[in-house]
């Protein structure tokens, strides 16, 4: 049995009439990542008619989806990751 | 620090005595000779169950097991198996569960077939490959970051892993800041280089505890001292056999919302994400025949079953491929060109998108026995939309 330090949900994201009632996704990455063109509003928790590659990897699945959010203690104070050693 | 299992064990390893030699090898039907990274064991003990009674023509598989880089570099330098070699094969009705038996080669024996689990050129050291060698891509092979069945993880995010193995016991990363519990594959591996390259970790930076194969790791992460800080990886299709005593981590790739599991659920085998997206380490199997191979006729109708190709009477390889945890190509929605490359739309011209599910799971397609559709095209006994 797992203990459920996060969040688990299951979605059918697909058309949602209002997306901001579903679960806040964080506005996508908390990470030193490139601005996503959701294609979609910005606090869209999965993406229709995905095209491009990070669209896929969020795009709006029925699968099993799980929310983290680690504390990083050696993560740079602007998000980003530091060399490797 | 990098721990490594001959590190550990020293000398005693080397008082081990030798393992017995094998029996002389039998006269083959038809060998084709190949050397494959051992993730892709599953596939061949199944594969050349049904090859060496085809009707058709039957093809015994004669193999030894080595990581992806290794293969690619054999392949290249056309090594040979060496005489008195001991390679593993796949007689008639040998049961795919069970290990494969083992002979001594009587001479030495040039390859037939290589296999890279992984994009060739993920293999940093692989060089210009000749021109007498031509590339196969064929099922893809998702990996895993994998836990002891009572871990009480569920799932990881690169930066986790980019910290947990790129710093090790400095990383901060909980529960996973021990690098002996950390089972790793050495960096010639396609499950180190392929998870190395979706979490920005290069190969030959990872801390942790390195072991040669896959059996290792499964055996280390079975009976790990410390099983909540214990973590692996595993080529998927292994795991997939081993889903009683280990768990395969959801993963949440750069730029990614959510983690998602290789499959829609942790406890499905539908391979719907890997199939469409949400997964993200996987990479294509690839299988390098040379134009010089000494049975090059066998080699590349073999390569044509892999790839879907060769429709040989009496089975379907795809559905073969399905069975041990693999993705053909036609049951892809999304493509990339590189390791842990930018993903895109896909969709095969001859997609096998019900095949897929009816045997990983099940489908709703309509089944076409005699061949025709009221809507769609029957491709593999299904009516595909």
């Amino acid at each position: 049995m797992k203990t459920l330090m996060i969040a688990i949900l299951f979605v059918v994201a697909c058309g949602k009439d209002n997306p901001a009632d579903e679960i806040d996704a964080g506005s996508g990455s908390d990470f030193d990542a490139e601005p996503i063109d959701a294609g979609g509003p910005i606090d869209a928790d999965c993406v229709t008619d995905p095209v491009t590659s990070a669209q896929l990897m969020n795009a709006c699945t029925t699968a099993q989806r799980i929310e983290k959010h680690p504390v990083l203690p050696l993560r740079l104070p602007d998000g980003g990751l530091p060399p490797l050693p | 620090m990098r721990l490594s299992l001959a590190g550990v064990l020293g000398v005693a390893l080397l008082a081990i005595p030798s393992a017995a030699h094998a029996a002389p090898c039998p006269t083959f039907t038809n060998p084709v000779f190949m050397q494959v990274g051992d993730t892709q064991e599953n596939l061949l003990k199944t594969l050349g169950v049904a090859t060496v009674a085809d009707p058709d023509r039957a093809l015994t598989i004669v193999y030894v097991t080595s990581g992806s880089c290794t293969n690619i570099d054999a392949i290249y330098a056309n090594t040979q198996l060496a005489s008195g070699a001991t390679v593993k094969y796949v007689p008639a009705g040998l049961n795919p569960t069970a290990a494969a038996p083992t002979c001594q080669l009587a001479a030495a024996q040039a390859l037939d077939i290589a296999n890279s689990a992984l994009f060739v050129e993920a293999c940093t050291a692989a060089g210009t490959p000749p021109d007498v060698v031509t590339f196969h891509e064929g099922p893809k092979q998702a990996y895993a970051f994998v836990v002891p069945e009572v871990s009480n993880e569920t799932a990881i995010t690169a930066e986790e892993a980019y910290f947990a193995f790129g710093f090790g016991d400095q990383g901060g990363v909980t529960p996973w800041d021990d690098e002996t519990q950390m089972f790793i594959r050495t960096p010639t591996k396609s499950t180190l280089l392929a998870l190395a390259a979706s979490i920005a970790v290069p190969g030959v930076k990872w801390q942790g505890f390195m072991f040669d194969k896959s059996t290792e790791v499964v055996a280390a992460l079975q009976t790990a001292t410390k099983p909540q800080k214990a973590i692996g990886i595993l080529g998927v299709e292994v795991y997939d056999k081993l889903r009683g005593s280990l768990d395969a981590l959801a993963f949440q790739a750069y730029d990614q919302w959510y983690a998602y599991y290789p499959d829609s659920t942790a406890t499905a085998t539908d391979k719907q994400n890997v199939r469409d997206g949400h997964y993200f380490p996987w990479s294509p199997t690839v299988w390098m025949v040379r134009d010089d191979a000494p049975h090059l006729a066998d080699a590349e109708r073999m390569v044509g079953l892999i790839l879907g190709t060769v429709s040989p009477t009496g089975y379907d390889p795809l559905a073969i491929e399905i069975g041990v945890g693999l993705v053909p190509d036609c049951a892809m929605m999304v493509s990339r060109e590189l390791e842990a490359g930018p993903l895109s739309v896909y969709e095969a011209d001859e997609p096998c998108h019900c095949l897929y599910d009816s045997i990983a799971t099940s489908t709703t397609c309509t089944a076409c026995p005699a061949g025709t559709c009221a809507t769609g095209t029957c491709v593999h006994g299904y009516c595909e939309e």
